[in-house]
């Protein structure tokens, strides 16, 4: 009777061992990289750095034979301050290497204007004004998976898209719009095991913006990074 | 019933007045207790050009440069205006004979005179009946298409008389300088400005934004309903109503300066006719000697504070309008 027990025992601790064993060899060999038709989501937090919008000059037709180029009446140097803001993504891996996503990111930045060299000696002055700023952007992600860490838990990767921008002047009631064009490098780290996967992502980038609220007509390059937690699955 | 009134404009004065600031303004005359913007109800306008030309300018030159400039008037898409040239007349630019009229006028008398707008409105509804220009031959004229040195450009002065004509008041938007024998433009960005720019120059034919949101804003088109928007509020001084302070609109994305003034004893102003869109906002006084080529001499027009911005930018939406704005300004 006792033999038996022991017997057992001892057989269900073996199997244990085994299947332990099989599952460690499984997660190694499936899982250590997201892979074809793995989808991400992920969202977190995004900083944009401030950026210039154009210095502009109210002026006046001149006289002939009053000078030359148009009269000033006054300057007006508008910048975009930095500003935090959300995103989300949702990706699909076409292979372990390559994935597409799609994104949104949402932001209120502050806008000002500092308002100068008056004809008439108005005194300096920084008017304001916040904005809505909403990005639906696309990208193409491409990971280094050759160069994977810790298990392949941390995968590298690059990226570059572009999307739509769009800036909601106070009260809604004025949308400028324009394009996004961004590219940029980050790391993915995946913790756990199994095809359903938590991890955090991190990425930092330029984003290079025409149009939205801007009054220099031109491209402004503005660096980015987020930060954001991500499910696999 | 209708009867003469004896609203003269004298328009373009080459020296006498004085300074900056901006602002469209429209006509208005007192019936009973109300004023009333002067406009004309129906339209086209039909007028009558001078069988007579002057030294340099034949009449035939003067109804052409008269008909360029009422297109130029005619083409601003936010205004809804007509006119129809009728016939040329032996009859001179004076008020009363009930037919509009527009030529030139020996006037040597009124040295700083280019030329001058007066009307023939109806005193129960308001609405001009009869518009009259003269332009004045004491002076040098030139239809040349590149300007004419010496002489001052028949079309960009008539653009202003039949910015008048129309119901349009002066605009302060521009500058001068204090010279020997009056005031010289240093810039404007109005045809309706009230000081033409030099002898010589074709710079006046070309509207400018604060005539187009005054012409938009007299007689709006459904692009103007449809497409512009104001700003209002009121302009204060130590707790008071601050009257004829110059509120100046600058469009962020266009650079269009357009422009009000605050016409009531609160302070109150409206400037309408803007495009959608960020607007910085400048107030300033009218200075001493531009008072009498904007408003009654008998009004009390305070020019006593300092020009300032207002420390917001203000988003002027589209077809609606933006209101509560109270700019504080401080004694000089």
């Amino acid at each position: 009777m006792s033999v038996r027990i022991r017997l057992t025992a001892f057989c269900f601790a073996g199997a244990w061992a085994a299947m332990a064993a099989t599952a460690v060899a499984q997660v190694y060999v499936g899982h250590d990289i997201p892979r074809g038709g793995n989808v991400e989501i992920s969202g977190g937090v995004g900083w944009a750095a401030g950026n210039d919008l154009g210095s502009i000059s109210a002026e006046e037709t001149r006289n002939t034979g009053t000078g030359t180029g148009p009269f000033v009446l006054f300057d007006a140097d508008s910048k975009m301050k930095a500003a935090a803001g959300l995103q989300a993504h949702i990706g699909m891996f076409v292979s372990s290497a390559v994935s597409i996503e799609g994104g949104v990111l949402g932001a209120r930045p502050h806008v000002t204007t500092q308002l100068s060299g008056d004809a008439e000696s108005a005194s300096d002055l920084i008017a304001d004004e916040t904005l809505t700023r909403l990005i639906i952007d696309g990208s193409v992600l491409f990971h280094f998976t050759g160069a994977s860490f810790g298990g392949g838990r941390g995968v590298p990767f690059v990226f570059g898209g572009g999307g739509y921008l769009r800036d909601a002047h106070e009260k809604n009631e004025v949308i400028d719009t324009g394009h996004e064009y961004h590219a940029g490098a980050g790391l993915h780290y995946w913790t756990g095991q199994g095809k359903h996967r938590v991890g955090i992502r991190a990425d930092g980038g330029l984003s290079w913006r025409t149009g939205g609220a801007d009054f220099s007509g031109t491209t402004r390059a503005v660096p980015t990074i987020t930060g954001s937690i991500a499910y696999l699955f | 019933m209708r009867r003469a009134s004896a609203l003269m404009l004298t328009a373009l004065m080459v020296a006498a007045l004085s300074s900056p600031v901006s602002a469209y303004l429209k006509l208005g005359t007192k019936l009973g207790t109300r004023t009333v913007t002067l406009k004309w109800s129906q339209l086209p306008i039909r007028y009558f050009v001078t069988d007579r030309g002057t030294s340099g300018v034949t009449s035939t030159q003067l109804q052409q440069a008269v008909q360029s400039a009422f297109s130029t008037w005619e083409g601003v898409p936010t205004a809804q205006i007509s006119s129809q040239f009728v016939g040329f007349t032996l009859a001179t630019p004076s008020s009363g004979d009930g037919a509009t009229v527009i030529g030139f006028q020996n006037r040597p008398g009124l040295d700083r005179t280019l030329g001058a707008t007066s009307f023939m409105i109806d005193t129960t509804t308001g609405a001009i009946v009869e518009s009259d220009i003269f332009f004045n031959s004491a002076f040098s004229w030139s239809v040349s298409a590149q300007g004419e040195s010496g002489s001052f450009d028949l079309q960009s002065i008539a653009l202003h008389e039949i910015g008048h004509l129309h119901g349009l008041a002066h605009s302060a938007m521009g500058e001068t300088e204090l010279r020997p024998g009056g005031r010289r433009v240093i810039a404007a960005e109005a045809v309706m400005f009230p000081i033409a720019f030099s002898a010589g120059t074709i710079l006046g034919r070309t509207l400018r934004a604060d005539d187009i949101a005054g012409i938009g804003d007299i007689y709006p088109s459904s692009t103007y309903t449809r497409n512009t928007g104001s700003i209002s509020g009121k302009v204060t001084k130590s707790g008071k109503g601050v009257l004829g302070a110059h509120v100046i609109a600058f469009d962020m994305q266009t650079q269009k300066l357009v422009g009000g003034f605050s016409l009531s004893d609160d302070g109150s102003f409206v400037i309408a006719g803007l495009d959608p869109g960020p607007h910085v906002l400048r107030v300033e006084p009218l200075d001493d000697g531009d008072i009498e080529s904007f408003f009654d001499a008998t009004l009390n027009i305070d020019v006593d504070f300092r020009a300032q911005f207002y420390n917001k930018i203000i988003v002027v939406p589209k077809a609606g309008g933006t209101g509560g704005v109270e700019l504080k300004v401080v004694a000089k």
